[in-house]
């Protein structure tokens, strides 16, 4: 028999007893860590596939959404599905409920969610939320993104919070209605109110009970109620609303309601559930134009026109000609919209961004396959129309807007002015004071831009105006300010250059700063001996612009189509049309501007050139006639030099 | 590629104006550096008006005059921000001088055309060698004098002609495309025409001057 001996037998017992044991405490530590990999490709592989709804399956049909709805629990994560008997009864949650089956992260990711993602470029300058206080004369242009001539909200003192109780009511939620509160008066009221989720419903609603502007409706529940978290229920059809979180105490705990009349809570409407607790929602993936309107619509006021009518105003070309906002305005699960501006392609991930454009449409492009006439887009002729026109105008030049009149008219917005929300003022002087259309040069092109005067208290270091946050100003001269009347048409009440003085005297105490205050393009300050001083034509005080794109007018009421003096005249409103320089500081005589100060356009050159046309039908006349000469000439020696060559051929016979 | 083309033939226009001038000087008084100074001063003679010129010499001399200024401030603003400056179109005050002289330009070639026509029609005894090869190939009765060629002026002659020629495609390309007539593409070709048309007008008016000088040295 061989056999090991005793201490080497021993020894080899020991030795593997070690190694089961290093075997085992391997197995112990890579086991968890194997299983995590393993759950963490597993979770990318799901992300990357995307859930049920992220992406169609090329069926042209609407998918029926019959779903259960989902509440958020109190720690903000998803709660127990919705069902009518369920005590408290919540609203659903679009974050879960919609969730389900689409990537709620990815789309919140969109153009109309991700403002305050700093990694997403600004893009083209577009319409900013505009905080006003006629009293204290302010009109600022507010924006998450950085486009040049807007502020920042929280350079302004405004939260998230806050500036979602402001401006949530034409927003579609998320986005800074998301941001988790850090300010001390907030955080107890967010967790009363909730955050402000992405309200699908706003856009993709197809049922005509979404209520977005009605007294119970969306904006209400957020700019007067504060109910964040029941906003999106309180707009849909099988949903209402009852109550207000912001007359709850900070001790309110919405998840253990006490049962009080004001408690904020919502009702769902009988028959809304079916058997299995499921709802039947109205969805439609392309969005009805009703539902862009709501935060997208604009009134021009050209005087004595009734233009807040519908009746009496007209609409866009592209949807008399049976398009949809969408068609154009595109975006797929990312929910990158296309805004549709030439350049959009060079930032945008959309690789339709650079084929819908105006020119994306209605003019041949592509090596490959015809672009020109996509969704029936005539393509456009442009005769007579000298192509430098093309280098130096947008589009929109000619073609969008309002017709340009002798100066730009009042302007309102739905997000600027809160239309379609209840009591609106509907006087046309209403502020914030927008004025359109400016056909103003940006950077690229000339375009047709609509135009505020920033009006607002700040302080000045070293040549930088920084804005005094808001609720140090109210602070400091509110109660200066108060015995002003605002006027029933709702524009500003007229600051006198005394009451500038004072206001100045006491935000420089309050700031601690050299206060100052931007109005009516100038920059306001205290000298040495205490007056007011005005720098006129301030950098910091230069209107914010942004281009108008819509209402789109057709070919025949396009500026030019009369001809060249539609804008080559020395009166012509596209090169000196009056711009008014808004302010709220009282005034005899309104200070204005011509358009061409915007153009980067010497007025004299544009003045020249414009007369020169009153010569042209001359320089015609002498040009033709010319030709005329020069072609009699050029025939009758030609037949004589004919007569010759034909002499000489009849002589050979 | 407008741009350098064009640059290419102006210069090419002018080298060969020089090299022509002294490989084959109209006259013993023209060779060397001297003779091309004289050659300058004969250039500018040609804008003077002569005593001996009736009203109607006077006047067309007037005209032609002004036809050589309206040429200079058009070549100017046309060709200065194109081939100089590399812009792609001519704008601004440039554009606007150009098509204020423009006009005038035009109707000053109308008159000379009616008035010179007669002046720079081709005879029989223009280029007899030409006529004398004519007749050797095509073996037609062609007049063919037995004289020397007078190549100076029966080539000021064919540029005169190009001139009349050119003046057409150059002025109508620009004013029809000021009526609504033409769509963004033509639009283009007419102002594409117009370019292309403004050099070899130019060369032509170079050429013609040239050989005016050429033809007053022989005389």
């Amino acid at each position: 028999m061989i056999g090991h001996p005793q201490g080497a037998r021993s020894s080899l017992k020991k030795g593997f007893g070690i190694a089961l044991r290093s075997r085992l405490i391997l197995a112990v530590v890579l086991l968890p860590v194997l299983s995590l990999a393993m759950a963490s490709a597993q979770e990318s592989q799901e992300a990357a596939k995307g859930l049920l709804g992220d992406e169609s399956d090329g069926s042209r049909a609407h998918p029926t959404h019959l779903i259960p709805l989902f509440a958020e629990d109190e720690d903000g994560d998803k709660g127990a599905q919705v069902t009518p008997d369920a005590d408290p009864l919540l609203p659903f949650s679009t974050k879960y409920t919609c969730g389900e089956c689409h990537s709620y992260d990815v789309i919140r990711r969109g153009w109309h969610f991700n403002a305050m993602d700093e990694t997403v470029p600004p893009g083209r300058p577009g319409e900013p939320w505009i905080y006003v206080d006629p009293k204290l004369g302010i009109q600022v242009p507010l924006s998450y993104r950085s486009w040049a001539g807007t502020i920042q909200p929280r350079e302004f003192g405004l939260s998230e919070f806050a500036f979602t109780r402001l401006f949530g009511r034409h927003m579609p939620g998320g986005g800074p209605g998301e941001v988790k509160a850090t300010d001390d008066a907030d955080v107890g009221r967010q967790y009363i109110s909730g955050k402000l989720e992405i309200n699908c419903l706003a856009c993709h609603n197809g049922h005509y009970g979404q209520d977005m502007g009605g007294v119970s409706g969306w904006a209400v529940q957020i700019a007067v109620r504060q109910n964040n978290r029941w906003a999106a229920a309180a707009s849909c059809e099988f949903a209402s609303v009852k109550g207000s979180a912001a007359d709850m105490g900070v001790a309110y705990d919405p998840f253990m309601p006490e049962g009080g009349d004001k408690e904020p809570r919502v009702e769902y409407r009988d028959g809304a559930f079916d058997s299995d607790h499921q709802v039947l929602f109205d969805i439609v993936r392309e969005v009805p134009n009703a539902r862009c309107y709501y935060c997208h619509s604009d009134v021009y006021f050209s005087g004595t026109d009734e233009k807040t009518e519908k009746w009496s105003s007209e609409e866009d070309v592209h949807l008399k000609a049976g398009l949809t906002c969408v068609d154009c305005h595109r975006n797929d699960i990312h929910h990158e919209i296309i805004r549709g501006y030439p350049g959009e392609e060079e930032i945008s991930d959309s690789r339709l961004a650079a084929t819908t454009t105006c020119q994306g449409c209605h003019l041949p492009a592509g090596p490959n396959v015809p672009d020109a006439g996509r969704l029936g887009a005539p393509v456009p002729q442009h005769v007579g129309l000298p192509p430098v026109h093309f280098e130096r105008l947008s589009c929109t030049a000619c073609h969008s807007g309002p017709w340009p009149g002798e100066q730009a008219v009042f302007t309102k917005t739905s997000r600027a002015h809160r239309l379609g929300t209840p009591n609106v003022n509907k006087s046309e002087e209403m502020v914030p004071h927008i004025l359109s259309p400016v056909f103003a040069h940006d950077g690229d092109k000339i375009s047709p831009h609509k135009v505020i005067w920033p009006a607002y208290w700040g302080t000045r270091a070293d040549d930088k105006v920084t804005p005094i946050a808001l609720d140090v100003v109210e602070r400091a001269i509110k109660a200066q300010f108060d015995k002003l009347e605002i006027p029933s048409s709702g524009t500003w009440p007229g600051i006198s250059t005394e009451q500038i003085a004072a206001a100045l005297k006491s935000l420089s105490q309050a700031a601690d700063a050299n206060a100052v205050y931007v109005a009516g393009g100038a920059l306001y300050s205290l000298n040495e001996a205490g007056e007011v001083e005005e720098e006129a034509d301030h950098p910091v005080a230069k209107p914010y612009m942004w281009p108008l794109a819509h209402t789109v007018r057709p070919a025949a009421q396009s500026l030019g189509i009369r001809y060249c003096t539609d804008c080559h005249a020395t009166d012509s409103p596209f090169f000196f049309g009056k711009v008014a320089v808004d302010s709220p500081i009282a005034s005899d005589v309104p200070a204005t501007r011509q358009m061409v100060g915007f153009q980067d356009i010497s007025p004299f050159y544009a003045w020249a050139f414009s007369a020169s046309f009153v010569f042209r039908p001359w320089f015609k006349v002498i040009a033709l006639g010319a030709s005329a000469v020069l072609g009699i000439v050029l025939l009758l020696y030609g037949l004589k030099a004919l007569g010759a060559v034909a002499r000489v051929l009849a002589e050979d016979e | 590629m407008f741009q350098t083309i064009s640059i290419f033939i102006v210069l090419a226009t002018f080298i060969g104006v020089v090299i022509h001038w002294f490989a084959f000087p109209a006259g013993p008084e023209c060779r060397g550096g001297s003779g091309f100074v004289r050659g300058l001063v004969h250039a500018f003679s040609l804008l003077l008006i002569e005593q001996r010129n009736s009203l109607l010499g006077a006047l067309k001399k007037l005209c032609y005059l002004l036809a050589v200024v309206c040429f200079l401030v058009l070549a100017f603003t046309g060709f200065w921000p194109l081939l100089v400056r590399g812009d792609e179109h001519i704008s601004g005050y440039l554009m606007m001088v150009h098509a204020t002289f423009a006009p005038i330009f035009a109707f000053c070639l109308a008159v000379l055309a009616i008035t010179w026509a007669s002046r720079y029609r081709f005879v029989v005894g223009d280029c007899p060698c030409v006529q004398r090869l004519l007749r050797r190939v095509t073996r037609l009765h062609v007049p063919a004098p037995e004289e020397a060629c007078r190549c100076a002026s029966t080539a000021q002659k064919a540029a005169f002609w190009a001139i009349v020629v050119l003046a057409l495609p150059l002025i109508l390309s620009i004013v029809l495309s000021m009526f609504p007539l033409f769509g963004t593409y033509y639009q283009e070709l007419a102002l594409a025409i117009h370019r292309w048309t403004s050099i070899a007008f130019f060369v032509a008016v170079i050429v013609h001057t040239y050989l005016a000088v050429r033809v007053r040295f022989a005389q």
